[in-house]
């Protein structure tokens, strides 16, 4: 009888073993990037003492889920590895799990309850437990006879929000019936979640037609996008916008009425550029992609990167070119703070 | 009865049945994963409605991942799980089973 024991990676010969089953399994990215977020991890040892399974879990995202199938009946070990897991997560008070994997495996998640939310040729997209997409749907606010309106989308991360974001959703408002700006939830960015939100609303708070919505666990960021699994880290950028894309379209488009999307059209990050390249071809044809040239300012583009530089540097007066009245007032009060997170080493040159 | 908290109780291995409670509003919601949905689906739906409802519980969502598990062990995964939600664990209604 197979046993479930705690894995200590931090263990040097732990994290050798476990390597070591993984890589017989197919899974070869070990970089600090994919493993130092593991929160916990599970081990399952047959009679021998030998390794024989293992899963992890990192926030409520399962990772690095492997079991060797020699003997006994087929898919016990897989069974128990995904409870022994989903016995944590409950533990911690998390019931509400996704899953990144390969997408021949999307199947054996299938089996236990994982609701498939994306697949590509690569990668599948699955979650488990509640609240689930159609809660996440449901909850968002909708108006009168929403099935003949002009629905149109903006996912944005506003780190913090722009003029050019102010330009770009002040565009789609004009353009449409109705306009959802999702803010994208995870909290990796310069600005916390809560304040990116905050801003977003002031800064939006004269087009009526607009509502802001939390992006939730379902705008896919590449900076939290595991890639362990795929063939090659080269992959990550494509695999993860085709993820995106397709919970969008699949899950979040058609419950909403959302037919177009808007997007700003990227000069300078080769990641964006490419990123609304592929994004419009997946979200086609059903959605429309439509691309808004960015907004300038004295010859320079608007962008939040450039804001974060300015913070950086402490440039209160030129950071007023590039936001709103809100975002101006807010990063005045919080100057020191914001500064004190880039000298933590919060970087400031993604997205 | 009332639900306080998301609650499971159960395995995903052989013979066993997961069972999540939630608050819910739209009476029993049963979402149920099983290999014998086509044979036993509506037996086991009965099962779990009618432990939950002899615990006093009304508007409840429940996912359940069914892996062969009998009537005896849906009844006391459902219970467990039911107690676990009202956060009555310590005060156990066995009567129901």
């Amino acid at each position: 009888m197979d046993k479930v024991v705690d894995l200590f990676l931090n263990n040097n010969s732990t994290k050798q073993k476990w390597e070591e089953l993984l890589s017989s399994l197919g899974l070869h990215d070990f970089s600090e990037r994919e493993v130092d977020v593991l929160d916990h991890t599970i081990g399952l040892e047959n009679d021998e003492g030998n390794l024989v399974g293992t899963g992890s879990v990192a926030g409520n995202v399962l990772k690095y889920i492997g079991v060797k199938n020699d003997e006994g009946e087929q898919g016990a070990r897989f069974n128990k590895v995904v409870t022994a897991l989903s016995q944590y997560l409950t533990n911690e008070g998390i019931f509400h799990s996704f899953v990144f994997t390969k997408a021949k495996y999307a199947e054996s998640f299938e089996h236990l309850h994982f609701n498939l939310l994306a697949k590509t040729d690569q990668a599948a997209f699955l979650e488990n437990g509640t609240p689930d997409v159609t809660d996440f749907v449901a909850e968002i606010p909708k108006v009168e006879d929403q099935e003949h309106k002009k629905v149109a989308a903006i996912v944005m991360n506003a780190n913090p929000f722009t003029l050019g974001h102010e330009h770009l959703v002040k565009r789609a408002s004009e353009e449409n019936d109705l306009v959802y700006v999702f803010v994208v939830a995870n909290d990796v960015s310069l600005f916390s979640f809560d304040e990116r939100f905050k801003l977003v609303q002031e800064g939006t708070k004269e087009f009526t037609n607009v509502k802001v919505v939390s992006g939730s666990d379902y705008m896919v960021s590449p900076a939290t996008f595991p890639a362990y699994f795929l063939k090659s880290p080269d992959d990550l950028i494509t695999v993860q916008t085709a993820i995106d894309a397709a919970v969008f379209k699949k899950q979040i488009a058609p419950a909403l009425n959302i037919t177009r999307r808007y997007i700003g059209k990227e000069p300078i990050s080769r990641t964006t550029h490419y990123y609304n390249v592929s994004l419009a071809h997946e979200l086609g044809p059903d959605i429309e992609v439509i691309v808004i040239d960015r907004l300038q300012k004295d010859d320079q583009i608007v962008t939040a990167n450039k804001v974060r530089q300015l913070i950086k540097d402490g440039n209160l007066r030129e950071i007023n070119k590039f936001v709103p009245e809100t975002t101006y007032k807010f990063i005045k009060k919080n100057m020191p703070e914001l500064q004190s997170r880039i000298e933590k080493g919060m970087n400031i040159n993604g997205n | 009865m009332e639900i306080k908290t998301t609650a499971v109780a159960g395995t995903l291995e052989s013979s066993d049945i997961q069972i999540m409670i939630s608050k819910g509003t739209n009476g029993i919601d049963i979402d149920l994963e099983s290999e014998v949905k086509k044979t036993y689906g509506d037996q086991i739906k009965k099962v779990i409605t009618d432990t939950l409802k002899a615990y006093g519980l009304e508007n409840v969502k429940v996912k359940a991942t069914d892996k062969g598990a009998l009537d005896c062990v849906i009844k006391a995964r459902t219970l467990a799980a039911a107690q676990r939600a009202t956060e009555t664990s310590d005060k156990p209604d066995l009567e129901v089973l």
